[in-house]
């Protein structure tokens, strides 16, 4: 009977103590989301003093807006790149961090590739506008130093280019963070797994197959649902590097809602792409929460 | 137990409190110079009955005052003349708040339609001053002009022209500005060339200083979207039947049909095609100062405010000399126009003391402002006789002698049309230099964006 009535009481604390994280999301999420819902359906600026309700004339709009259509591709060509580079080389660069070879020179490397990680996006793209400078930019300089003038372009001022170039910033600063995460996860995996292999006779990359991606599993879904979400709402780089330019060649879709929004003060339409940005990435993670959730279960 | 739950409970609270506390923080330092200003109210409450408008002897006046210039060396000068100002008056509190030109955009537009638009803040001339005054909340001043013709007589009309709207002036304009093409006139001796006054000698200039070996002719930076804006709101100026414009630019009309803004989109392509591979990768600062400024481009398009900041970056004994964008020989426009804006303060209808305000401003708007905007700042005065030889470079005393010259002031791009229409235009002009578009494929995208307007 005391039991129970402990138990009880244990409930009231905890409830209690998730009362500020509620109220907090509340205030700044739901209340926001459900408001942003509200506004696609409008149609106001800025200085407007009243909303005027357009019914789903801005979905329509969204529906026939090239300008999206080249968004998502840029988006998905973020996230594409971000897994295989992030993630996967990620992966790798964590194993090989944690492999006895390297024991000696991993904390300092470790350190090294997290770096850029706590740099400001800002700053960053801003040092990468000088590497990518075409006349005295550090990376045509080096072309041409190792004779690969060939090579050398107008990086950012070029459609062919420009996509690419802005997400290599991301790749840079972002690879060292999922190591990070990768090495916590590794140094969590049982030794004696390895052991055991390393007794049956098991090569590295076997043990990096068979072991390593295995036993991480869950860090995979963790890392998966950053870069991907981080693809889809990627604005920072982008917005400092080319302005969406060269024409629209760098747009995605948050720098799409905030030129339409804040530029062209169409702040009806702005939420309405809000809206698709929310609908993607909620699809996206739950997709991958669900495919990763189940494997648990087996 | 008891004592692990009262914790419990007393932490919650205090995390609880410390979150409204900071939901609030944000607003209390920005209702702190309004709770001053209703403070000063209550005070005046008393006399209000005797004299409503002029504030009552010995009462302190708060006016705010909000500007786009938190950098220096305007942001300085702002401080000084304020300080002095309030030294004069010392009933007067005038607090100064600003920020930086696109935020300050998005701020101003939000404050404006509400009680807590600030009493005196800082316009562009044209469609901006337009959504400013259509929010209600932006006082007429053509009473103060006409009461204080020795003031008014001062200030140059063109400016006074772009704040003007239905017989009916909402601003004292500030500063003034042109956009002209700023040559270096060493580079045009050593090759013989003129200085061009249609877009056919225009072309031949450019040709023969790619002949002389210039790689780019003609630089700017195109990473920088209102920089295209200024040649194509010129070139669209130029070109186009003034009334076809006025029609087009209007949000509740603009179709964009006319044949002519496709000639103008392919005299721009073929512009482009003398400013180099580099020019759609670097912005219009680096432009001026790694090509212009170094004479590794002969010409460019500069603003007169500029001048200052190019003086800077110039070698000794660098000569640059001005001209107007050339006359298109088919065009229909006026080529004695000049595109360049004024700016200027207005005052809210929602001011506690309209009179204060516009003593500050009369002040402020004077050649004793207009002087400190040239020697400080660089800037070009509206004021008459503001900017002279003693404070003034020479530069600057041409610059206002093309100013006063031109016959009409031509609006910014960005400041004529509606920025649906603007942000399409400056989007597809930077794809036409690098390739991606057509001038018919831009033309019909403006077209989309101006008929989704209406």
């Amino acid at each position: 009977m005391g039991c129970v009535i402990l138990k009880k009481k244990r409930n009231v604390e905890a409830f209690l103590f998730t009362v500020p994280a509620l109220l907090f999301l509340g205030v700044f999420v739901f209340y926001p989301l459900i408001n942003n819902i509200v506004y696609s359906f409008q149609s106001f600026t800025l200085s407007s003093a009243t909303k005027e309700w357009v019914g789903l004339k801005n979905y329509q709009t969204l529906l026939s807006d090239g300008i999206i259509l080249t968004s998502i591709k840029n988006n998905v060509l973020y996230a594409v790149i971000s897994i295989i580079i992030q993630v996967g080389f990620g992966l790798v660069l964590a194993a090989v961090l944690e492999d006895v070879a390297f024991r000696k020179v991993a904390p300092a490397l470790r350190s090294v590739y997290f770096i850029p990680t706590i740099l400001s996006m800002t700053v960053v793209c801003l040092l990468f506008e000088f590497v990518y400078n075409p006349q005295m930019g550090l990376l045509n300089s080096f072309l041409e130093a190792v004779g690969l003038d060939s090579l050398a372009k107008v990086w950012l001022g070029s459609k062919k280019t420009a996509m690419y170039a802005v997400i290599a910033v991301s790749q840079w600063q972002s690879t060292g963070y999922i190591a990070m995460l990768f090495i916590v996860a590794i140094q969590k995996i049982p030794k004696d797994l390895y052991e055991a292999a390393e007794v049956d006779g098991a090569s590295k990359i076997r043990r990096f197959f068979y072991i390593t991606v295995p036993q991480v599993r869950q860090m995979f879904f963790v890392t998966m649902i950053l870069t991907v979400s981080g693809a889809f709402t990627v604005f920072n780089e982008p917005y400092i590097l080319t302005g969406g330019g060269p024409g629209t060649a760098t747009m995605v879709l948050a720098l799409h809602m905030y030129q339409t929004g804040f530029i062209k003060n169409n702040m009806g339409y702005a939420s309405t792409i809000a809206i698709l940005i929310f609908v993607i990435t909620a699809a996206l993670s739950s997709v991958q929460f669900f495919s990763f959730g189940k494997k648990e279960d087996a | 137990m008891k004592f692990r739950k009262l914790a419990a409970m007393t932490l919650a609270a205090a995390m609880a409190a410390t979150m409204l506390s900071a939901c609030s923080g944000g607003g209390s330092s920005e209702t702190a110079a309004t709770a001053a200003a209703e403070a000063g109210t209550e005070a005046a409450a008393g006399g209000e009955t005797e004299a409503a408008a002029p504030a009552a002897e010995g009462e302190q006046v708060v006016i705010n005052f909000f500007h786009r210039w938190p950098n220096d060396p305007k942001n300085t000068m702002f401080k000084n003349l304020i300080q002095e100002y309030m030294d004069e008056n010392p009933n007067v509190t005038i607090n100064m708040d600003c920020i930086l030109n696109d935020e300050y955009k998005e701020k101003i537009r939000m404050v404006v339609s509400t009680d807590e638009v600030p009493d005196i803040f800082s316009s562009w001339s044209g469609t901006f001053a337009q959504e400013m005054i259509a929010s209600g909340n932006v006082s007429t001043l053509t009473d103060m002009y006409e009461e204080d013709p020795e003031w008014a007589g001062k200030i140059a009309q063109a400016s006074i022209d772009g704040f003007t709207f239905d017989g009916e002036i909402y601003a004292a304009p500030w500063s003034q500005d042109g956009k002209v093409f700023f040559y270096n006139k060493k580079i045009f001796e050593e090759n013989n060339l003129e200085v061009p006054t249609t877009w056919n000698e225009f072309i031949a200039v450019l040709d023969a200083l790619k002949a002389a070996g210039y790689e780019t002719p003609i630089v700017e930076g195109l990473m920088d979207n209102w920089a295209i804006l200024h040649y194509l709101g010129t070139m669209n100026q130029r070109m186009l039947d003034p009334e076809v414009l006025a029609k087009d630019y209007d949000a509740a009309t603009g179709e964009f049909t006319d044949p002519a803004y496709v000639d103008v989109l392919d005299k721009w392509q073929q512009l482009t095609s003398y400013m180099g591979d580099v020019c759609v990768a670097i912005d219009h600062e680096t432009a001026r100062n790694t090509y212009f400024a170094t004479g590794e481009a002969p010409i460019m398009y500069l603003q007169f405010a500029e001048i200052t900041l190019l003086e800077q970056s110039l070698p000794e004994g660098f000569e640059y000399g001005f001209f107007n964008f050339p006359a298109f020989e088919e065009g229909k426009g006026d080529p004695k126009a000049l595109t360049g804006a004024p700016e200027g303060f207005m005052i809210s209808n929602k001011t506690q003391y309209p009179e204060e305000c516009r003593k500050f401003l009369k002040w402020l708007v004077s050649e004793k402002g207009g002087a400190a905007l040239t020697t400080e700042a660089g800037d070009l005065s509206s004021v008459d006789g503001a900017v002279n030889e003693s404070n003034g470079l020479p530069a600057h005393l041409e610059a206002m002698e093309i100013i006063n010259s031109a016959s009409t002031l031509a609006p910014w791009f960005d400041n004529a049309c509606d920025a649906a229409v603007y942000t399409v235009y400056g989007q597809g002009a930077q794809a036409i230099a690098v390739g991606d578009e057509t001038p018919e494929s831009v033309m019909a995208m403006v077209q989309e964006a101006a008929a989704s307007l209406h």
